[in-house]
């Protein structure tokens, strides 16, 4: 039977894993995925939650991007760092904003940092651990600020200061030594930027700037590159200059691309 | 061996001002013997947005007959053509629906919208978009398109010299990759209309 | 009797054409409370007559206009619990469009697929025929619309429509009021009233729900305060 294809209704298509699984059996190996190295951190202040990440992707040991966005946000009051595979990472992150979405509605009420967490360590349980994503989940809700962390597996801490992700030791190097319960929010900015860029410096899987995301009752501030300690030193910014006709070239095609026929004034249709 | 190194690519994409370019090698290979070299990656899904597809050639063809497909069967429904970021995103659903077994191929795609700003935007196998703002690379030859692009892109780049420097980087990257090159397909598009050029390069 | 000996099953057609089950259901909306719509040129208004059975009934925990998406929203006439089944149906497909595309879904497609399920209904065993009609007003790329969805699964966009009990009434009210470039304030006040002619009874903010969307594409449901405080104004 002919399978009409339709916009998918979610869940995993396992089509493909025979067929790759014979591959990798040949010594034919899969490429390298994107993985977000990562230092991701969150900690609780005085009015809040501060949530931090590193900006590097990685595909094995090249940088794939030098900027990537690893803060995602689920709801306008819950934010949520990913380290891992950025794939999943990215998917679990939007299929949990959207079933708050249809949570919200059906309740009438706002989403809580709570109901997030358990939809995330669900959907990871259930995968046991095949869907790689490590989270640091932070919020405000009713009940006042929360900061998670989530593992791969599905398990989950809930603390005052989280890390995750490759660089999460030299993070927690910064939090250990220097955290304070009820900081200031300048303090509690400082310390986070301090303990991504003890990441982004120590950690090579971490790399690029300092993103930061401040969540209150009163609202969210996402900072998006707040440190830029990494800027680009070398090569000119003009690049090289190639004149016109540089490259040799075997054929030319020019298509012209209509917007749409303009109709002057005209005579109409003769009856 | 990675499965990349089965068939062998290199495709790039750049943004220029108002415009951008999207280039790939002609080679298709079995490992280390040449099939064909007139072979192409890059395809058009309506006249502002193309996407190139690295990788498995067999995953290549059929992602792009069910993008097309999905193209098609979303123009018919909506009466309108996809934005690239729009199409960007369901080419990463579609590549994540498969997890667990991945189409072996990395898209690159490239767009202008409806006020000609230039979209581009490669992806993992998995479907993890990686947005830029200069270039984006996959394939083979993704090592050293990244050294290439890297030194030769400058931003706001009208389409004649935008040209020059996709081909210089493609040409010079895939000399050093053995199972990509025997020349290279660039297209330069622009609101008003779009270059296709075949360029000449090295045929061992 | 002539019709009843095909109305047993609601997939069998009567010799001259006709499925009853959905003229019965068109019936059930006839008799529901009289909900309106009418676009503007800047936005959409929709209107809905919240009457309870009993005034011991607590009237904030009843809500006859929802959101399907930020940008669209859904009032009907008919059978209250059949409407929340379409309501959540709709949501869920609009959240799939969402996480697809990553862009919001289109007011026409959220419509035709909302019709769809309206229409498998007409044709499947074991189930009935939505006793339902809805106003769905939504504003996107294409500017503000509304569209009214009927059991038998069809849609039409309109400029202004009613629904429910006095349609006939309301619908020539609509009519010698709509204007092609009536403002979004002025369709309020026309909504109610429109809604205020068939009215039995006091209006108030607590026994009718209006629900409005402008230019800003965020679809609001009026509390009843604001919805006094409209009313002042057309008095």
């Amino acid at each position: 039977m002919v399978r009409v294809e339709e916009p998918a209704k979610g869940g995993f298509s396992f089509d493909l894993c025979r067929r790759n699984a014979m591959l990798e059996k040949q010594g034919v190996h899969a490429p390298k995925c994107l993985k977000t190295g990562t230092t991701i951190v969150g900690l609780i202040y005085k009015d809040g939650v501060i949530l931090g990440a590193d900006t590097r992707a990685t595909e094995g040991s090249i940088v794939a991007d030098k900027n990537c966005e690893k803060i995602h946000k689920l709801a306008a009051n819950i934010y949520c760092c990913g380290a891992g595979t950025a794939a999943d990472t990215e998917n679990v992150t939007d299929m949990v904003s959207s079933q708050l979405e249809l949570h919200r509605y059906a309740t009438g009420r706002n989403s809580r940092v709570v109901t997030a967490l358990t939809m995330l360590k669900s959907h990871l349980f259930r995968y046991q651990g095949y869907v790689s994503a490590a989270l640091v989940l932070g919020g405000y809700d009713v009940t006042g600020p929360h900061l998670h962390a989530v593992y791969p597996h599905g398990s989950t801490d809930t603390l005052p200061f989280a890390t995750m992700g490759s660089g999460s030791l030299a993070a927690m190097a910064m939090f250990e030594s220097r955290y304070k319960e009820d900081m200031t929010k300048e303090e509690g900015m400082a310390l986070v930027a301090a303990a991504i860029c003890s990441g982004i410096f120590n950690d090579l899987g971490s790399g690029s700037n300092v993103d930061l995301c401040i969540i209150t009752k009163d609202g969210v501030e996402f900072l998006r590159n707040f440190q830029q300690p990494n800027p680009r030193t070398y090569v000119s910014k003009r690049g090289y200059s190639f004149a016109k006709g540089h490259t040799a070239i075997l054929s030319t095609k020019v298509i012209p691309l209509r917007e749409q026929v303009t109709i002057e004034e005209g005579d109409g249709m003769a009856e | 061996m990675s499965i990349f190194e089965y068939n062998g690519s290199a495709v790039v994409a750049m943004v220029g001002k108002n415009c951008f370019a999207i280039a790939c090698d002609r080679r298709l290979g079995v490992q280390l013997q040449t099939v064909a070299t007139d072979f192409q990656r890059v395809f058009k899904i309506h006249d502002k947005l193309y996407i190139g597809l690295s990788g498995l050639i067999t995953d290549v063809q059929t992602l792009h007959q069910r993008l097309q497909f999905r193209h098609k069967l979303y123009h018919l429904r909506e009466e309108r053509n996809m934005k690239p970021a729009t199409f960007a995103s369901l080419v990463s659903s579609i590549l994540y629906e498969k997890r667990f077994g991945p189409y072996l191929c990395q898209p690159v795609i490239a767009g202008l919208d409806e006020d000609a700003k230039p979209f581009i935007c490669a992806m993992d196998s998995l479907g993890a978009k990686e947005l830029a703002k200069d270039f984006v690379v996959g394939g083979t030859a993704s090592e050293s398109l990244y050294g290439a692009c890297e030194s030769m892109y400058k931003p706001d780049m009208e389409p004649e010299e935008l040209f020059e420097v996709i081909a210089q980087a493609l040409l010079s990257s895939v000399d050093r990759d053995c199972l990509s090159g025997w020349g290279g397909i660039v297209y330069v598009v622009s609101p008003d209309q779009v270059i296709v050029r075949t360029l000449k390069g090295r045929m061992d | 009797m002539g019709d009843s000996q095909y109305s047993f099953s609601l997939t069998t057609f009567s010799p001259s054409g006709k499925l009853v089950q959905i003229e019965h259901a068109l019936q059930a909306v006839a008799s529901g409370y009289t909900s309106l719509g009418i676009k503007a040129s800047n936005g959409v208004v929709v209107a809905t007559e919240k009457k309870l059975p009993s005034i011991l009934v607590d009237e904030t925990s009843v809500k006859k206009i929802q959101l399907l998406t930020p940008n669209i929203g859904v009032a009907y006439s008919g059978m209250g619990p059949d409407s929340r089944v379409l309501v959540r149906k709709s949501r869920k497909q609009a959240q799939q469009y969402f996480r697809v595309y990553k862009e919001n879904i289109p007011v026409l497609q959220l419509v035709r697929e909302t019709a769809a399920v309206m229409q498998e209904f007409t044709q499947s065993g074991g189930v009935r025929p939505f006793g339902v009609s809805l106003l769905v007003a939504g504003y996107d790329d294409n500017g503000p619309q509304l569209y009214q969805v009927d059991p038998s699964g069809s849609y039409f966009s309109w400029k202004a429509s009613a629904i429910g009990k006095n349609v006939s009434n309301a619908k020539t009210f609509l009519e010698k009021r709509y204007t092609d470039d009536m403002e979004l304030e002025d369709a309020v006040h026309t909504a109610i009233l429109t809604l205020k002619e068939g009215f039995e009874g006091q209006i108030s903010g607590k026994n009718i729900e209006i629900g409005v969307i402008g230019t800003d594409r965020i679809f609001r449901v009026l509390t009843p305060a604001e919805i006094d405080d409209y009313l002042a104004e057309v008095e």
